[in-house]
C-alpha cells in the first residue's frame, strides 16, 4: 500500500511540474502587457521601458520561465507586480473564503444527491425516478451564473429571506481571523450572531454551487443503487426477511457508493475551479474572483499563483481519491 | 420523524429570518460606498480611476480639483508663482496641517513625496518625469518649495492634483529593500486627508475601511454632520451592484450605472441616480498608419458610418451627451462651435468610392477590439459592424481585455486596426485629451494609438504646452482641435453622463469629473 501511495505521490510531481511550465508560458504569450498597466494611463514609451527592465519583462520568454521556476521551487510565489506584496499572503487570504464555500456546497451536494438517487434507484422508472432524472440533467444543463441571480431575485429581492451578496452583513464587522473560515471565527469569537448571519450568507452560494455537484452524486447513486438492486446478496436478503429501508442502506448502499465516493472526491476539485462564477456574482471575496482581478489586470504573478494553488489542490485531491479507492478496494493497488 | 422535520423547519426559520442584534439597532449604520477599490493602496505607484477615491479622501495634494467644471483650488498650498520663461515653480504651503499621525506637514515632506513618486517612476510620475528630475525639487523654507523644470510645461498646475503628499515619517520605519516602503503603503497610508484609513481591516480590492480625521486642515464647519465611518465594499457584478443598491445593502454603485438600471433604480423609494456631465470620451480608434486608415477618405468614410444618434440616444437612452472631438465638450481650448459627425451612409459611400479610386482596399475584413467586460464597447462595435456591411465593408469584433489591448499599442504592427475606450479626466487641461492623443511625440502610448501624424497639429500642440499664457493656450488648442478634427483619425462618439446609484440617505454628493463624486467629505447621512 504504501508503494502504491508512494506511486501516487511520484506521478503527481511531473504534472505539478508541467503546470507551472506551461503556465507561465501561456501568461506570457497571450495578449497584455502587465508594465502598460503598471504604468497607468499617459505612460510614456520610457516610462515603459522602465518598468518592464525593473520587472524583468523585457528579458527573454525562457529566462523569465527559468526564473519563475526557480521561485516556485524555493517556495516563493512572488509578489503582485501592483500592491508589491506577497502573492501568497493574498491567497492565504483569500483561500478560506473558497474553501468553505466548497466545503459547504460538497456538503449540501453529498447529502441531497446520495438520498436521491437511493430513491430514484428504489423507485426505478416511477414518478420519483423520472423526477430525479430530470433534476440531475436540468442541474448540469442550468449555467450557474443564471441561477445565481434568479436565485438572488427571488430570495433576496422577492422574499427578502436571504442576504444578497459577501460573507457578512457589512454592519456586523468581522470576527478576529484565526482561520479565514468565518463559521470556526464566529465561534471562536462567541459571536453567535455573526455565526448565524456567515451561515445565512453560506445559503445562497452554496446551492448554487452545489447544484452541478448533487446532480452528478445524484446519477452516480442511482446507477450504483441499480446496479446492487440486481445482486445475488439482495435478493438473498430480501428473502431473509430485511425490510425496504433497511435492505436498502445497509446491504445495497454500503456497496454502491464507492463509485460515489470516488465521484465526490474529484468534485471537490471541480468545484474550487467552478467557483469563479459563483463568487463574481455572488461578490464571495475568494479565490476566484481574485483570479478574475488578476486577469483584468495582467497581474501574471497572481495568476500564476492562483492556478498553481489550484493544481496542487486537484493534485493532492487525486492522490486521496486514488489512496481512498485502494483502501475500500485492494485490488486496485494490487494492479 | 416529525419532531425531525419540526426541528429542519425552526432550523430554516432561524437562517431566513433577518438578524438583527441590539449593537446593530443602535449603531449607525456607517456608508457603505459599493465602487470599486484601486489594487494598491500606494498613491504615487498607480494612477486610475478607482485610485482617485483614495487620493481624495485619505491623502492631500498641493492644489485640488472641485465641482463640475473642475476649478483648480490651491489646497495644502497657499499660492505659487511662476518664472516668466515657465521653468521655476514657487509653491507656498499653508501652516499647520496636520498628517494622521499628528505630525506637522513642512516643505521637505512635499520634496519627499516628488522624489518618491519621480524615483518609482510609476503611476502618476508620467506627468511630471519628462520635464522634472527628482534632485530638482528642493525647499527653499520650511513651508515653500522649489520645483525647476528643464523645459517649460504650461499643464504643470493642472496635474498638480495628481500628485499625494505623503508623511516620510510613517513610510521611514517601513522602508525594505529600497523600496521607499512601496510594500507597506499599499496596504497603510500616510496622508493628511479627511479621512484615516482604519489599521487591519483593508483587504486588497475587497474591502477598505476609513474614518473621518477630526484634525482634518481644513475643519468641518461646512459639514456639520459628516459621515464618520465609511466601508468601501466593490461589487464586482453590475447586476448585484444594482440589487444590493436597491436592498440598502451599499448606498452607491459606481458612477457607470448602466442606463438600462436608471429607471428601476428610480422607481425604488429608497434610491435615486445623481446625474453629471462628465469629462470622459467614448472614442473608436482608428491606427492611422494602416491600410485602409491610412487615407484621409477611408477614415470619413468610416466616420459617416457609425450610427452616432442611434447609438446614444436609442441604446444607451440619451444618457450622454454627444462630443464633436477628443476633447469634452465643456473643457477650455475646445473649440465650442466645432461641428459633429453625422450618420450619412451616403456621404460614407461617396468617401469610400473616393479611397478606392485612390486605390485604397476595403476586400480585408477590419478588426475591433472590444473590452469584454465593458457592455457598451460591444454593444458599439455591434452596431458599427451591421451599419459597416451596408457599404461593403466588413468588421470583425475581437473580444480582448484593457491590458491585452494596451499592450498591444506600443508598435504600430501590434495595434489593433480600430478600438474603443474612454479617455477619462485625469487633470483637467486640453493635454489631458489632444495634447497626448495627437501629437506623434506620445506614438507608443495607448492614448496616441491611433498613430496620427501631423506636423502642423504638432507644432501646435508643443507650442502649447510651453506656452503660460491661458489665453494664447487655448487658441493654440482650439486650432490644433480644428485640424485634428479634420482629419478624422478617430471616430468620438459622446461626452460622458456619469450615472451613479445612491439611496437617498445620502446627502450632499457633489460631482466633480476628477474623482467622479467620490469626495466623502462634504457627505452627510439621512437615516
Amino acid at each position: 500500500m504504501l508503494r502504491y501511495i508512494a506511486r501516487r505521490i511520484a506521478l503527481a510531481l511531473p504534472a505539478l511540474f508541467g503546470l507551472v511550465v506551461l503556465t507561465f508560458i501561456l501568461s506570457r504569450v497571450i495578449p497584455g502587457d502587465p508594465a502598460a498597466t503598471l504604468a497607468g494611463d499617459s505612460a510614456t514609451p520610457a516610462q515603459l521601458a522602465d518598468i518592464r527592465a525593473r520587472y524583468g519583462l523585457d528579458r527573454p520568454i525562457m529566462e523569465q520561465a527559468w526564473v519563475h521556476m526557480r521561485q516556485v521551487l524555493s517556495g516563493d510565489l512572488g509578489n503582485s507586480i501592483f500592491s508589491g506584496r506577497p502573492v501568497a499572503e493574498d491567497i492565504a487570504r483569500r483561500l478560506p473564503a473558497t474553501l468553505e464555500l466548497t466545503f459547504v456546497a460538497l456538503l449540501i451536494a453529498t447529502c441531497l444527491g446520495i438520498p436521491l438517487g437511493l430513491v430514484a434507484a428504489l423507485n426505478h422508472n416511477g414518478p420519483i425516478d423520472h423526477l430525479v432524472r430530470v433534476l440531475s440533467v436540468g442541474g448540469l444543463a442550468v449555467a450557474s451564473f443564471w441561477l445565481a441571480i434568479m436565485l438572488q431575485l427571488q430570495f433576496s429581492m422577492e422574499w427578502d429571506v436571504l442576504p444578497l451578496r459577501g460573507r457578512m452583513d457589512v454592519p456586523l464587522g468581522m470576527p478576529a481571523r484565526v482561520t479565514g473560515f468565518l463559521l470556526i471565527d464566529t465561534l471562536l469569537a462567541g459571536r453567535g450572531d455573526m455565526f448565524v448571519d456567515a451561515l445565512r450568507h453560506l445559503v445562497l452560494p452554496g446551492v448554487t454551487l452545489a447544484l452541478p455537484g448533487l446532480a452528478t452524486i445524484a446519477r452516480f447513486t442511482r446507477s450504483g443503487v441499480l446496479e446492487a438492486l440486481q445482486k445475488d446478496y439482495v435478493l438473498y436478503a430480501r428473502a431473509a426477511g430485511y425490510g425496504r429501508f433497511r435492505l436498502a442502506t445497509i446491504f445495497v448502499l454500503r456497496n454502491a457508493i464507492t463509485v460515489t465516493v470516488t465521484q465526490i472526491g474529484l468534485l471537490f476539485g471541480a468545484l474550487i475551479s467552478g467557483a469563479v462564477a459563483i463568487e463574481a456574482v455572488f461578490d464571495w471575496p475568494g479565490l476566484g474572483t481574485y483570479a478574475v482581478q488578476a486577469i483584468l489586470s495582467a497581474d501574471y504573478k497572481a495568476l500564476l499563483a492562483v492556478t498553481l494553488v489550484v493544481g496542487v489542490i486537484y493534485a493532492v485531491v487525486n492522490v486521496l481519491v486514488d489512496i481512498a479507492q485502494a483502501m475500500i478496494d485492494p485490488r486496485v493497488a494490487l494492479q | 420523524m416529525k419532531r425531525h422535520l419540526l426541528r429542519a423547519c425552526l432550523a430554516f426559520g432561524l437562517l431566513a429570518a433577518p438578524q438583527v442584534t441590539q449593537a446593530q439597532a443602535q449603531a449607525p449604520r456607517p456608508l457603505v460606498w459599493g465602487d470599486t477599490l484601486p489594487a494598491t493602496l500606494d498613491p504615487h505607484a498607480i494612477f486610475d480611476v478607482p485610485s482617485q477615491f483614495v487620493l481624495l479622501n485619505v491623502y492631500d495634494g498641493l492644489y485640488r480639483y472641485q465641482g463640475n467644471p473642475p476649478r483648480l483650488e490651491p489646497w495644502l498650498a497657499e499660492s505659487h508663482t511662476v518664472s516668466a520663461d515657465g521653468l521655476t515653480w514657487d509653491f507656498t504651503l499653508r501652516a499647520g496641517v496636520k498628517f494622521h499621525d499628528g505630525s506637522v506637514m513642512t516643505a521637505e515632506d512635499v520634496v519627499y513625496s516628488f522624489r518618491r513618486l519621480l524615483t518609482m517612476n510609476r503611476g502618476p510620475a508620467s506627468a511630471f518625469t519628462p520635464v522634472l528630475a527628482p534632485e530638482r525639487v528642493t525647499a527653499t523654507g520650511p513651508l515653500s518649495v522649489r520645483f525647476v523644470l528643464s523645459s517649460a510645461y504650461a499643464p504643470f498646475l493642472s496635474a498638480m492634483p495628481l500628485v499625494a503628499i505623503v508623511n516620510p515619517r510613517a513610510i521611514a520605519p517601513n522602508v525594505a529593500n529600497n523600496d521607499w516602503g512601496a510594500a507597506w503603503l499599499a496596504v497603510n497610508s500616510a496622508g493628511s486627508g479627511a479621512y484615516s484609513v482604519v489599521a487591519g481591516n483593508y483587504q486588497t480590492r475587497v474591502s477598505l475601511d476609513i474614518q473621518r480625521f477630526a484634525d482634518f486642515f481644513r475643519g468641518w464647519a461646512g459639514n456639520p454632520r459628516p459621515v464618520e465611518t465609511v466601508r468601501v465594499r466593490p461589487v464586482m457584478e453590475t447586476s448585484t451592484r444594482v440589487l444590493a443598491l436597491l436592498r440598502g445593502e451599499i448606498d452607491a454603485t459606481d458612477s457607470y450605472l448602466p442606463t438600462d438600471q436608471v429607471e428601476r433604480v428610480e422607481r425604488n423609494a429608497r434610491t435615486r441616480v445623481a446625474r453629471d456631465e462628465s469629462m470622459r470620451v467614448f472614442t473608436i480608434r482608428m491606427n492611422n498608419m494602416r491600410a485602409p486608415f491610412n487615407n484621409r477618405d477611408a477614415r470619413l468614410c468610416l466616420t459617416h458610418a457609425f450610427n452616432y444618434e442611434g447609438f446614444n440616444n436609442v441604446i444607451l437612452r440619451g444618457f450622454v451627451v454627444r462630443n464633436a472631438g477628443p476633447n469634452p465638450n465643456n473643457l477650455w481650448g475646445n473649440p465650442p462651435d466645432l461641428a459633429p459627425y453625422a450618420f450619412d451612409l451616403a456621404k460614407a459611400r461617396e468617401h469610400c468610392d473616393r479611397a478606392r479610386a485612390a486605390g485604397v482596399d476595403f476586400s480585408r475584413p477590419l478588426e475591433i477590439h472590444v473590452q469584454n467586460e465593458l457592455e457598451q464597447t460591444v454593444q458599439a462595435a455591434q452596431m458599427f459592424q451591421a451599419d459597416l456591411r451596408r457599404v461593403g465593408i466588413t468588421l470583425r469584433i475581437v473580444p480582448n481585455t484593457w491590458p491585452g489591448i494596451t499592450g498591444s499599442t506600443s508598435r504600430s504592427e501590434t495595434t489593433p486596426d480600430m478600438w474603443i475606450h474612454w479617455v477619462s479626466t485625469y487633470f483637467v487641461d486640453p493635454e489631458n485629451w489632444v495634447g497626448q492623443m495627437y501629437d506623434s511625440q506620445f506614438h507608443g502610448t495607448w492614448k496616441a494609438s491611433s498613430w496620427y501624424s501631423n506636423p502642423e497639429v504638432d507644432r501646435l500642440l508643443r507650442a502649447a504646452r510651453t506656452n503660460l499664457s491661458q489665453e494664447e493656450r487655448q487658441r493654440l488648442y482650439a486650432e490644433a482641435t480644428r485640424l485634428v478634427v479634420a482629419d478624422a483619425p478617430d471616430i468620438w462618439v459622446y461626452n460622458t453622463v456619469n450615472l451613479r446609484g445612491l439611496t437617498r440617505r445620502v446627502q450632499g454628493y457633489s460631482f466633480s469629473p476628477v474623482g467622479s463624486g467620490g469626495e466623502i467629505r462634504l457627505m452627510s447621512l439621512t437615516e
